[in-house]
């Protein structure tokens, strides 16, 4: 790394092309993708749908390999580091296996791939079970869980290995506002506590604010990021907001702006 | 409008009551109407053949109940085999899978003969004539049920560097067991039907043996009776596939 940063970048993308391998031609999704997120940090991507935030994910993930560029996590390929249980992932259709209890389904993560996680955190699970407000339905199975106890859940799993970086596609999204408020809440708290980096990706902007210390918006057509706000100028040290304050419906109105002026 | 559902004991007394006007029909109506027992011998007479020659309806029921349970077996662990093989290898898939389709689309009837010419008139015909006909249904299903996880489940095992094999353990297989069932519970019936198809063609012991010799000499009573065996071992077949289920497939 450039060793002008005293702890390494969560994550580090340069000249980025993301995109699929066609037979003739590469079709890209995301183009020319200049990003540097530090550790600890709360990044919502925002963007339409076909702007590629999930894409972005998905390569930071080794789930897909970049048409060109340099990524690297936490100083890292992503190739690397995923099997260091370093980074998590949170799907939007929470991605639970409908055979497995609430408590198997978070400890999925040591059934599986080669790990160093050891006993300790196998014995975390009750731990995360109560922070996630699950500890009830521990022997439950998926199907008798509400939308947003499914996710709970999901979340649950994804923070088991302790990540240092958090990938969020879209979690939410699938639920409706009142438990999506709650959740906001709830994933805020946990931040708090632990400090791990989170990439969010949502298409609200309202959740963008609320959540981010910082605001990354991708257009479409093609992909490309067109604007980066900070939002700590207008929230507390611990990354607080009302919903209702006029300085947070101002970044809203310059986040849309943003959007509007790419489109 | 919405109908309410029946009470508990309606619904257990509406079956009961179902099966048994039906046969109060078959016992008194049919003889009324003229229809000659050596067609359609009564529900009693049927029922009085078990007690006369019980032993003998019992010495039959047995051969054919191995022979599909056997056939059963085989013929649906050689098609999860197959299907195992077949998702892990698309190049076999294509290359194979039209041979398999082709081969199914050979009447069973048509192949029985072959088959007894190759195995001879033992019980190892009736076993495979009985595996192949629940091979095929397995087959398809299992070949989809083993795809049938969605590919966030499958980004999920990526991420967390599942092998190989723990992808097949942990998803593909758990996930595949419902629609595994589905065709075991088809099997159990066509497994009874493939024994009985195999005794028709060549053979003196089995309920498919006694079938046609009781058909032969207009011993209809007899032949009601191990129609009824031949049904009651395609239930006890389904009600033990129905029982395996409740037990694996909790979701």
């Amino acid at each position: 790394m450039s060793g002008v940063h005293s702890t390494p970048l969560a994550i580090e993308a340069r000249k980025l092309e993301i995109g699929y391998r066609g037979e003739h031609t590469d079709v890209t999704v995301l183009t020319g993708l200049d990003l540097e997120v530090e550790t600890g940090q709360f990044v919502c991507i925002l963007g339409p749908s076909g702007c590629g935030k999930s894409t972005l994910l998905r390569v930071v993930a080794d789930l897909l390999v970049p048409l060109s560029g340099q990524i690297s996590v936490l100083g890292e390929t992503p190739h690397a580091i995923r099997g260091r249980r370093d980074v998590g992932f949170v799907f939007q259709d929470a991605a639970l296996l409908p055979w497995r209890t609430v408590r198997e389904n978070i400890r999925l993560p040591l059934a599986v791939g080669r790990h160093s996680l050891t006993r300790e955190v196998a014995d975390k699970t009750d731990e995360l079970l109560a922070m996630m407000g699950l500890s009830a339905f521990a022997d439950r199975h998926p199907h008798q869980l509400s939308g947003g106890q499914r996710q709970r859940v999901a979340i649950a799993r994804a923070l088991l290995g302790e990540p240092r970086v958090l990938l969020m596609d879209e979690p939410f999204g699938a639920l409706d506002e009142i438990t999506r408020d709650r959740l906001n809440d709830e994933l805020l708290n946990l931040w708090r506590r632990t400090r791990t980096t989170i990439l969010f990706v949502t298409h609200s902007i309202a959740e963008a604010v609320y959540l981010g210390e910082r605001v990354v918006v991708l257009a479409a057509n093609p992909g490309r990021l067109v604007a980066d706000i900070d939002i700590r100028p207008v929230k507390d040290h611990g990354n607080r907001c009302l919903r209702e304050d006029p300085a947070i419906i101002a970044k809203m109105a310059e986040l849309r702006q943003a959007l509007e002026r790419a489109s | 409008m919405i109908s309410r559902p029946l009470p508990v004991a309606t619904r257990t007394f509406l079956p009961i009551f179902g099966v048994a006007s039906i046969l109060v029909a078959w016992q008194f109506l049919l003889p009324a109407a003229g229809v000659p027992a050596y067609i359609v011998p009564t529900p009693t007479a049927v029922a009085r053949v078990f007690g006369k020659s019980g032993s003998l309806l019992l010495g039959n029921f047995w051969p054919t109940a191995i022979e599909a349970l056997a056939g059963f077996f085989i013929g649906n662990l050689a098609a999860v085999a197959l299907a195992v093989v077949f998702v892990h290898s698309r190049a076999l898939q294509a290359a194979y899978f039209p041979v398999v389709l082709f081969f199914n689309t050979i009447p069973i009837l048509a192949l029985s003969p072959i088959i007894i010419l190759i195995f001879g008139l033992g019980m190892t015909p009736k076993i495979v004539i009985a595996a192949i006909i629940c091979f095929f249904p397995t087959l398809v299903n299992m070949i989809r049920g083993l795809d049938s996880a969605s590919s966030n489940e499958h980004e999920l095992f990526h991420i967390l560097s599942a092998t190989r094999w723990e992808t097949f353990w942990r998803l593909r297989f758990p996930r595949s067991l419902p629609m595994l069932f589905a065709s075991l519970r088809i099997a159990s019936a066509t497994a009874v039907i493939g024994a009985i198809v195999g005794e028709w063609i060549g053979s003196d012991k089995g309920l498919g043996a006694l079938i046609i010799q009781a058909t032969f000499n207009y011993q209809s009573d007899r032949l009601y009776a191990a129609i009824v065996l031949s049904s009651a071992l395609s239930i006890i077949l389904f009600t033990l596939v129905a029982f395996f289920e409740r037990k694996l497939v909790r979701y």
